[in-house]
């Protein structure tokens, strides 16, 4: 520590200065990035003027009193965002226990393949289970009625549905950040447990459950948010059943003429009070608790020895891979190489086309290679501002640094299509000319993935020992060297679980891309659900899968990458 | 009544309701005062005549289209136009009619002027943009092909590239040819019930059909559709998807352009032309007030009211828009807009048109369980 401080060379003063400087300036940035255009927001939701002119010329509460009609929608939104965060809790928890702490079978390829549904645009998603399940043309239903079987086996245009393809591809986040939080766990704590008679439920349930808490909490907030959000299984599935909520809702009112945008406006303001319902029971759950797991004293991953029950184990994320990865994809395929996608196979039926087509359009080329590219710049500053923010509010003695938090939260509270209006008014009036460029959809991205961010790190962040920092702060290292050397390699598992989730957010990204997209910078999502809306579900089939395809390449030479620094010993 | 009647030869009684059909389809109450002056004197580029600045618009280099049209039907015509004028790049922006509108409507309002030409999917926005001074006027040379009310009033703010019209459509294999709707007033069959399509009230054209069957059959007729509990979607692409799959046995807002595009698929549907009418949905295209490049969008205007446009709309699969050009060729499968009774306000209901657009969209949004 000695040699430490004497690499440091920077006096106490100066050390304390940049660490204030450092705070000021993301602290600055998140209040630009959401508070500017949140007030924009608020603004449309009050606006009670005449329609389409802005500046609002008068104001009022008439958009919220309205909302009272739309009660219906919001039970559904409610109902379906629920059943969702549930199931997708519990298959996040279940196999990122299997994964990280079991002797599981081909647990690597396993774990590899249980990320791929969060890779793929959730329309995908829903487009591949509409496919499968619709009542009537559904595949599992058309050979249900073709060996005599009557009506529909199996509906996925009903609330549970909707809840189990958002679960499935929306909700596999979970997986990923509860699985950071248990890679980071020292393993002695359940070794302890078994030592002294527990057995191996008992140990998952009374220790390894209770010590993944916040990572957990963590997640269950922003699997919440993003199923409150989530717009794509919901118009997909639910709009054939006559079943909308609230995004679909919105989706309408800003798509008619003359478009309901304060009413858009006032029911996702109105979604903010949800929300931060949610974090306050989060903040009270965590506070004055200790969820330590990372100490001075050194720890090796180990995994528990299930025996036989390893197969079971193996099973359960096996059956979860095949509905979520093998079976969407797999119909598809099936689906885009289809002139009108049936369950039965006939040869006068089989085209290219759809791909022809969807390599011919020069939009999507370009789309696709600004995706990644922005993809790749949002993940890797959106990650050194989100460990920033999650250290200031989970490390740091800033006044007001609660209020950060729930601030960083105001994107993820309201649905995207409507926070974009907020971001697009906003940036408009901006002096800085961007909007309509590439770097409006940079902030716009990293605005919306703040929530994402913050919530995977501050749950590792959590499991830190202050002591760790503390004992480098005794031996006068500076509060950057500290950051560098001592909180960043700890952080790591979750640091590069951040970067791949906003990553792969970014490049799926919908809700703000629509708005905020100039001629020069379009993305792919959105061409992809505009060939949904204008063309075919089978050329949309062959676009997703396009798009899987590229993000599938993209993460694998990522994976190639880290690995080899890991093993070069560059980084942290 | 179905297919073969797309391919019915002209008749005089055709002809006549052509005339009947073209003179009902104004819209706008834009008749035209053809006042207005033009900057420069007409010149022949290609085969048809421009008032833009040829050299300019190579100059400026470029345009930037805004369109509710979908992203390849956007791609297709910019891509077209420059076929024809390699030294000009046509870049374009898709969004919904609504959406389209407030994004511009917010740009202009932050002093950003970065579209030069716009197109609206129905006409209460056109007129909208209008009274905003949204417009710039220019006075195209090739107006004259057009009747006065398929121009704006005065003459030169925008014009009307193109007419869609819907039918009844019905999937053969649920639905028997002589069990399928012959008019519109068919649809009210209890059998339809929960299997019967339509559009959301986001569409021009779904807001046509609920003011002319109002006009036709009274207020009850709607109540009653209602009741059948029909299901709405946003594109016509999402509607003959459904209808091929059999997942709806019948569509109560059939595109003739979207049924032509699925037949040659080898859908198993067919189309049918309801002899009280087909309700018939206009676009609004013009140049942009303050359009960054001026030259380049006149250009693109006068090079899409000619035959070299309209041919592109009226023939690409992502459009098929009928022309109302007064000598435009027929569309494919041989037909031409005259040949069909069109429903559409007359230039007299537009006031009562226009005023009704929020009944509408309470009455049709509670119809569809939104």
């Amino acid at each position: 520590m000695s040699s430490a401080l004497a690499r440091t060379g920077v006096p106490p003063g100066r050390a304390v200065s940049a660490q204030m400087v450092s705070m000021a300036v993301v602290i600055a940035v998140v209040g630009l990035f959401v508070l500017y255009p949140v007030f924009y927001l608020l603004q449309a939701a009050f606006d009670v003027g005449a329609p389409n002119v802005r500046p609002p010329t008068a104001y009022g509460l008439d958009n919220f009193s309205a909302l009272g009609k739309y009660w219906e929608i919001m039970v559904n939104t409610l109902i379906v965002t629920f059943a969702a965060t549930f199931m997708a809790l519990v298959f996040g928890f279940l196999t990122a226990w299997i994964l990280t702490r079991t002797n599981v079978p081909f647990q690597r390829t396993l774990e590899q393949l249980m990320a791929v549904p969060y890779y793929v645009t959730p329309l995908l998603g829903a487009l591949a289970w509409n496919f499968l399940g619709a009542p009537e043309s559904g595949f599992i239903n058309q050979v249900w009625r073709g060996i005599g079987g009557d009506g529909a086996l199996v509906d996925i245009t009903t609330a549970m549905g909707i809840a189990w393809v958002m679960a499935l591809f929306e909700g596999s986040v979970a997986f990923v950040m509860i699985g950071a939080v248990m890679k980071s766990m020292d393993p002695a704590l359940e070794e302890a447990s078994q030592v002294v008679g527990a057995g191996r439920w008992r140990t998952m349930l009374r220790v390894t459950l209770p010590l993944v808490a916040p990572g957990v909490l963590g997640a269950a907030i922003f699997v919440f948010a993003e199923m409150l959000g989530s717009f794509s299984a919901a118009l997909v599935l639910g709009t054939p059943a006559r079943f909308y909520v609230i995004t679909t809702a919105i989706y309408q009112f800003v798509s008619q003429y003359p478009p309901r945008l304060p009413l858009a406006a006032a029911l996702g303001v109105s979604l903010f009070a949800v929300m931060f319902a949610m974090l306050y029971l989060y903040r009270r759950v965590t506070a004055n608790r200790s969820f330590v797991t990372i100490s001075g004293k050194a720890f090796r991953p180990r995994t528990m020895d299930m025996g036989r029950l390893r197969w079971l184990l193996f099973a359960i994320c096996a059956a979860y891979v095949f509905l979520s990865v093998a079976l969407p994809i797999a119909t598809l395929v099936y689906a885009s190489v289809q002139k009108l996608a049936v369950a039965l196979p006939s040869a006068d039926n089989f085209t290219f086309d759809n791909y022809r087509t969807a390599f011919s359009l020069n939009a999507v080329r370009s789309a696709l290679s600004n995706s990644l590219v922005l993809g790749l710049v949002t993940a890797t500053v959106g990650v050194a501002l989100t460990g920033m923010l999650a250290w200031i509010i989970q490390r740091s003695r800033l006044p007001g640094r609660g209020v950060l938090e729930y601030i960083v939260m105001f994107p993820q509270a309201v649905p995207r299509l409507v926070f974009a209006f907020g971001m697009m008014w906003a940036w408009l009036a901006f002096p800085v000319p961007i909007y309509g460029t590439f770097w409006i959809l940079l902030i716009a991205y990293l605005t919306v993935f703040l929530p994402l961010g913050v919530r995977t790190i501050s749950g590792v962040i959590m499991q830190l020992d202050k002591s760790l920092e503390e004992c480098g702060q005794v031996c006068g290292a500076s509060w950057g060297y500290r950051l560098r050397t001592i909180i960043a390699p700890l952080l790591r598992p979750g640091i590069l679980a951040a970067w791949l989730l906003i990553f792969v957010a970014s490049v799926r990204e919908l809700g703000a891309s629509i708005l905020l997209m100039g001629p020069d910078s379009k993305v792919m999502t959105p061409a992809i659900a505009e060939a949904f809306f204008s063309t075919s579900s089978e050329l949309t089939a062959a676009m997703a899968l396009i798009q899987t395809v590229v993000v599938a390449i993209a993460m694998v030479l990522f994976t190639l990458i880290t690995r080899k620094a890991s093993r070069v010993g560059v980084g942290p | 009544m179905s297919d073969s009647r797309l391919t019915k030869p002209t008749t005089r009684r055709a002809a006549l309701q052509a005339g009947l059909a073209i003179a009902a389809l104004p819209f706008a109450g834009m008749f035209a005062n053809r006042a207005s002056g033009q900057s420069r004197p007409p010149t022949k580029v290609l085969d048809f005549t421009t008032t833009a600045d040829v050299a300019k618009a190579e100059q400026e280099g470029e345009f930037l289209f805004y369109t509710h049209d979908s992203e390849p039907a956007g791609a297709s015509v910019v891509e077209a136009f420059g076929k024809d004028f390699p030294k000009i790049k046509g870049k374009y922006l898709r969004a919904q009619n609504g959406a389209l509108y407030t994004k511009v409507l917010a740009e202009r309002s932050a002093g950003r002027y970065a579209v030069d030409v716009i197109q609206f999917s129905e006409p209460a926005t056109a007129l909208d943009f209008q009274k905003k001074g949204g417009w710039m006027r220019h006075v195209s040379p090739q107006s004259e092909f057009y009747a006065p009310e398929h121009l704006s009033n005065p003459v030169g703010d925008f014009f009307c590239p193109g007419v869609t019209f819907a039918g009844i459509c019905y999937n053969t294999d649920k639905v028997k040819p002589e069990e399928a709707p012959k008019n519109w007033k068919d649809l009210l069959n209890p059998r339809w019930q929960n299997a019967m399509s339509v559009k959301q009230s986001t569409s021009g054209l779904q807001f046509v059909q609920w003011f002319e069957l109002k006009k036709l059959y009274g207020d009850g007729y709607w109540k009653e559709f209602a009741k059948l509990r029909p299901r709405g979607f946003d594109s016509r692409a999402q509607l003959f998807d459904r209808l091929a799959k059999g997942d709806d046995k019948v569509c109560g807002l059939a595109e003739l352009a979207g049924y032509l595009l699925q037949k040659e698929k080898g859908a198993h549907i067919a189309f049918v032309t309801p002899p009280d009418g087909l309700p018939a949905g206009t676009l609004w295209n013009g140049v942009v007030d303050r359009a960054p490049h001026p030259e380049a969008a006149k250009l693109f205007v006068d090079w899409l009211m000619s035959p070299r446009g309209q041919a592109h709309y009226q023939t690409n699969p992502f459009f098929y828009y009928g022309s109302v050009r007064k000598d435009a060729p027929p569309m494919p499968g041989g037909t031409r807009l005259r040949d069909f009774k069109l429903l559409a306000p007359t230039a007299a209901e537009m006031p009562i048109y226009m005023a009704a657009q929020d009944t509408f969209t309470k009455e049709w949004n509670a119809m569809l369980g939104l």
